[in-house]
């Protein structure tokens, strides 16, 4: 098991050498750099420029150096936390993400949390009652969730919270305490905001997963070994917890590679029309105006979280099922 | 001694399913009894209710089945056998609960499925205890020892915490019955135990099952389609057909005096070992054979023509073959532990022109993979496959491109599973049309006569080409899989375990069309079972394979009269017959069963200076053995 566990993570590392070079060559893809935008936006409000100047901060960021170069330097510099300057900002990459790093992993674990909570009782429900009206009901309210788009959702809460409790929803703390350090007050404020935009984030999430906890579960309760643990002696509850519910387990531990790089570059849009101090609006932002390192270090964040998300899944599916952890490495 | 008392008591049974258009009655008005420790049969053929009255009992019936009427009595022997109606209760009742698994257990078929993967061996049959007991955890695992131990288990405290994948499916239906008896309960119910089980394992199981239910006076009634399994296990017979007890008694009535028309035929339907040559199985529902027997006549010629005319020597020869599989323990890096198996170990044989050669083994010996590598579907890690054109030998392992076509255009398989041979997303019609489209042979004109000639070529008729394969039953999809086999006129058919998934009745059917086929179109063929019944009745000769090596080969008469190999003959031991004269001997099987390679004598091992070699005992027989032994050493035993 440990050796499995080492050769995983030795796995890695050429993994996420691949992923930087990629994403290096795709911020580079574009012709044109960050400078090369700046000059044009402040040609198009009508200022002029001094091309020297231009030239001296190309320079300075190493502009002129080789492709090759300047990734290695790029590259190397993120192993011990330098992930570059973001030109936009004017302030290194860290800076400008760590704080709203804390912001965006709250909002997603809470609604990951939410999700789950929502989803698994009335998966197991509609699973257990299949065909039923409540199946029928609650897969209806879920489909509903899964088709109101979140933008439309996010302004329509926004509207009612305004009409009926009077509070102003945007943002994740009310504007006096942005920059404050955390205190008892600033703590019940983000709890305050953060509802929001856990409800609609979560809303289309938990229909899928509803979905599928269904489907899983209704998989494994057709199972033979379903019928020994009732001709046990088994009550319906334990028996369902015990086997079929763990055995549909396995999808959704699978699932976690998937939502970890969600963590950071989830839910853009809504992030934007509820003007969340989240890292979404960032990257896109950072996109936009070719704030190259910034970008970079995102994707690379994403890559990272993608490929740690699956090890995570992998070694806890090897711990939860016998049969990854006791077969396999069968070919041929 | 005096009268058992009883103790379940059905009367008047009636159980529905809901379906979507209305209703399917699937038990109608059974009634029977059980004393206390007595072995009742119910034997019936799938979709007869067997199973579904072993889940009213329980009450564990799916959620679309209902009780509809009739009662269950069961009398407690430790509640002073008062009677009590296990219908009357709500399927959801405390006293059900204590009922299930704690004073009625069962035992299951597949007991791969029937346990969870994910919980130990010792969790699963233990839960079963601590359900119904209140125990300290230590003495609920040494109780659970204790059972593994009682029901063969070889080291108890290892299997407590093994999973059930790790086991061989012997010791996984043991675990399964461990998980029935460890809480001591007054009736077990056995849901086809043996079935998906080699003869040997089945054997040993069913021994296993008399030894512990004379030690602890458990009733158990026993569900299978087996006829051979209820003459060795029960006391009394119960027949169902389509949910209703044709005829009910002792074992001896029905064996003996059996008085049903459907019992009869039943027994009829069976292949045994003392059918003369040429003798017929008698199949429950004959179909019209008028269309058939037009049509192979109409159809023989042309088979006769299309494969070689005159040949010297053997139709098919196999030498040395071989077959190595590899797994590599998980490693990404360099080679990482290579583990060999080897599947074919030396396996020599030959089929001569319109003969048909049994292939026995159990699960895992290499007869389905020898067949493989025939038809070239495995590449063959050594040996030989030579093919009598009728122009000399051809190697059929190094053939390419056109050439490979043609050979596969003269050889043809027959699988097992019917439900899966067949693409549900083709009609019949484009099934039987695809092996003319693949070799380029799709001709307008005559393509529709020559399918409407198969199709009656295997007793059906044309209105079925228009329809799926889910609309037809087994036995039917097995027809149309020959069907598919024949349209290329083939030499050699090679049928792998073609029955296996059948019901008797069916399989009767089944068997008698292969050996019409084969009989009048001249085809060589290569039969692949393991059970030794059906091979007798379709093979000439037969070759008995275990761990991958052929260890005897003989004639029919010659193998089932005198065999030699020590597996050859536990495997011949280990058949149920369907006969009250020729029953088991379960305390032989225990001791003397040689299906492990360990306990053959020194003439079959290899020794240090010699290895093991095929060696000719008589006409056409030969068994491997020792290179030094001496034949008529051999001979003698």
């Amino acid at each position: 098991m440990i050796t499995y566990i080492i050769k995983r993570i030795l796995y890695m590392i050429p993994t996420l050498v691949l992923t930087s070079i990629l994403v290096f060559t795709l911020i580079e893809l574009p012709p044109g750099d960050y400078f090369e935008s700046y000059v044009n936006e402040l040609r198009a409000a009508g200022e002029t420029v001094d091309p020297k100047l231009i030239e001296f901060l190309r320079t300075e960021y190493g502009f002129d150096k080789p492709i090759w170069e300047r990734y290695f330097q790029w590259a190397t510099g993120m192993l011990v936390g330098d992930f570059g300057y973001s030109f936009e900002y004017e302030l290194p990459v860290r800076e400008v993400i760590g704080d709203r790093l804390l912001f965006t992993i709250l909002v997603t674990f809470v609604t990951i949390i939410f999700t789950w909570l929502i989803a698994f009782p009335i998966g197991i429900y509609s699973a257990t009652h299949q065909y039923s009206w409540g199946d029928y009901g609650l897969t209806f309210l879920g489909l509903l969730g899964l088709a109101t788009p979140n933008f439309l959702l996010a302004l329509i809460m926004m509207f009612l919270a305004n009409e009926w409790f009077g509070t102003t929803i945007g943002g994740l703390v009310d504007p006096e305490f942005i920059g404050q350090p955390l205190s008892w007050a600033k703590f019940v404020s983000v709890m305050e905001h953060l509802w929001i935009p856990v409800i609609v984030i979560g809303t289309s999430g938990t229909a899928a997963m509803i979905r599928r906890v269904r489907a899983n579960l209704l998989d494994e309760l057709r199972k033979p070994y379903v019928t020994t643990a009732r001709a046990k002696g088994m009550t319906e509850f334990r028996g369902l917890m015990k086997y079929p519910f763990r055995m549909s387990l396995n999808f959704f531990i699978a699932d976690i590679g998937g939502i970890l790089p969600t963590v950071i570059s989830g839910a853009e849009i809504v992030a934007i029309v509820l003007s969340l101090e989240t890292t979404g609006p960032i990257l896109i932002q950072a996109l936009q105006s070719q704030d190259m390192y910034l970008a970079g270090s995102f994707l690379m964040l994403l890559g990272f979280l993608t490929v740690i998300g699956v090890l995570i899944s992998d070694i806890a599916l090897a711990f939860l099922d016998p049969r990854i952890r006791l077969q396999g490495g069968v070919s041929r | 001694m005096s009268e058992p008392s009883k103790l379940l008591q059905v009367d008047d049974l009636k159980v529905s399913f809901k379906l979507q258009k209305g209703k399917l009655d699937a038990v109608k008005g059974v009634s029977f009894s059980i004393a206390e420790g007595e072995v009742v049969a119910i034997v019936g053929e799938s979709g007869s209710g067997k199973s579904v009255i072993a889940q009213s009992i329980l009450r564990i019936l799916p959620k679309n089945a209902s009780i509809d009427d009739g009662s269950i009595l069961f009398c407690d022997p430790k509640a002073n056998y008062k009677a009590v109606d296990l219908t009357s209760f709500e399927s959801t009742d405390d006293y059900l609960y204590e009922v299930r698994g704690g004073r009625i257990s069962m035992v299951f078929q597949e007991p791969m499925t029937a346990l969870s993967p994910l919980h130990t061996i010792g969790n699963q049959v233990e839960e079963a205890l601590v359900l119904h007991h209140e125990k300290s955890s230590s003495d609920a695992r040494s109780e659970t020892e204790e059972i593994l131990r009682l029901v063969g288990f070889p080291d108890p405290a290892r299997g407590y915490s093994m999973y059930p994948f790790e086991l061989s499916g012997g010791l996984r239906q043991r675990a399964v019955i461990a998980m029935a008896l460890i809480c001591n309960p007054a009736l077990v119910i056995a849901d086809e135990p043996t079935t998906a089980l080699d003869v040997t394992v089945q054997a040993q199981i069913l021994g296993l099952m008399k030894e512990l239910q004379k030690k602890f006076n458990t009733a158990i009634l026993m569900i299978t389609h087996d006829l051979g399994v209820v003459a060795n296990m029960a006391d009394k017979v119960v027949v169902i057909y389509h949910g209703e007890v044709m005829e009910a008694g002792t074992v001896d009535d029905i064996f003996r005096r059996p008085q049903h028309p459907y019992l009869k035929a039943l027994i009829a339907a069976i292949p045994h070992f003392d059918m003369k040559e040429n003798e017929r199985l008698v199949s429950l529902r004959d179909t019209d054979a008028s269309g058939l027997t037009k049509t192979i006549h109409k159809l023989s010629s042309q088979f006769r023509a299309a494969s070689p005319e005159n040949m010297d020597g053997p139709h098919l020869k196999v030498e040395n073959l071989r077959k190595e599989f590899v797994s590599t323990k998980g490693s990404w890096f360099g080679a990482g532990d290579e583990n060999r198996i080897v599947a074919v170990d030396n396996v020599s044989f030959e089929i001569n022109r319109g003969e048909c050669l049994g292939l026995v083994g159990e699960s895992g010996s290499g007869k389905t993979t020898v067949s493989k590598l025939i038809m070239k579907a495995l590449e063959a890690t050594s040996g030989s496959v030579h093919l009598n054109t009728g122009q000399g030998m051809k190697d059929v392992l190094g053939l390419e491109g056109r050439e490979l076509m043609d050979f596969r255009r003269r050889v043809q398989m027959i699988f097992q599973d019917p439900y899966s041979s067949l693409n549900p997303r083709m009609t019949i019609q484009n099934i039987l049309n695809e092996p003319y489209v693949i070799h380029g042979l799709a001709n307008e004109n005559s393509q529709q006569d020559d399918i409407l000639d198969l199709i009656r070529l295997v007793g059906m008729e044309s209105n079925c080409l228009n329809r799926y394969p889910h609309s037809f039953s087994g036995g039917q999809r097995q027809r149309i899989g020959i069907a598919r086999a024949l349209a290329l006129h083939p030499e050699i058919m090679i049928c792998d375990e073609p029955v296996s998934a059948l019901d008797v009745s069916v399989q009767a059917q089944i068997l008698n069309l292969l050996n019409d086929l084969r009989k009048e179109l001249g085809l060589t063929s290569l039969f692949i079972s393991h059970n030794l019944a059906v091979v007798n009745y379709v093979a000439d000769r037969i070759a008995v394979m275990c761990q991958g090596k052929l260890v005897e080969i003989a004639s029919r008469e010659q193998l089932f009269s005198n065999p030699h190999h020590p597996y050859t003959k536990s495997l011949l031991s280990a058949v149920p017959y369907p006969d009250l004269d020729r029953l088991l001997d379960f305390e032989t099987i225990k001791y003397t069963s040689s299906v492990e390679a360990d306990d053959w004598g020194m003439l079959f091992k290899p020794s240090a200076e010699a290895g093991l070699e095929s060696i000719r005992v008589d006409e056409g027989h030969f068994v491997l053995a020792n290179c030094n032994c001496n034949p008529s050493d051999l001979r003698a035993l």
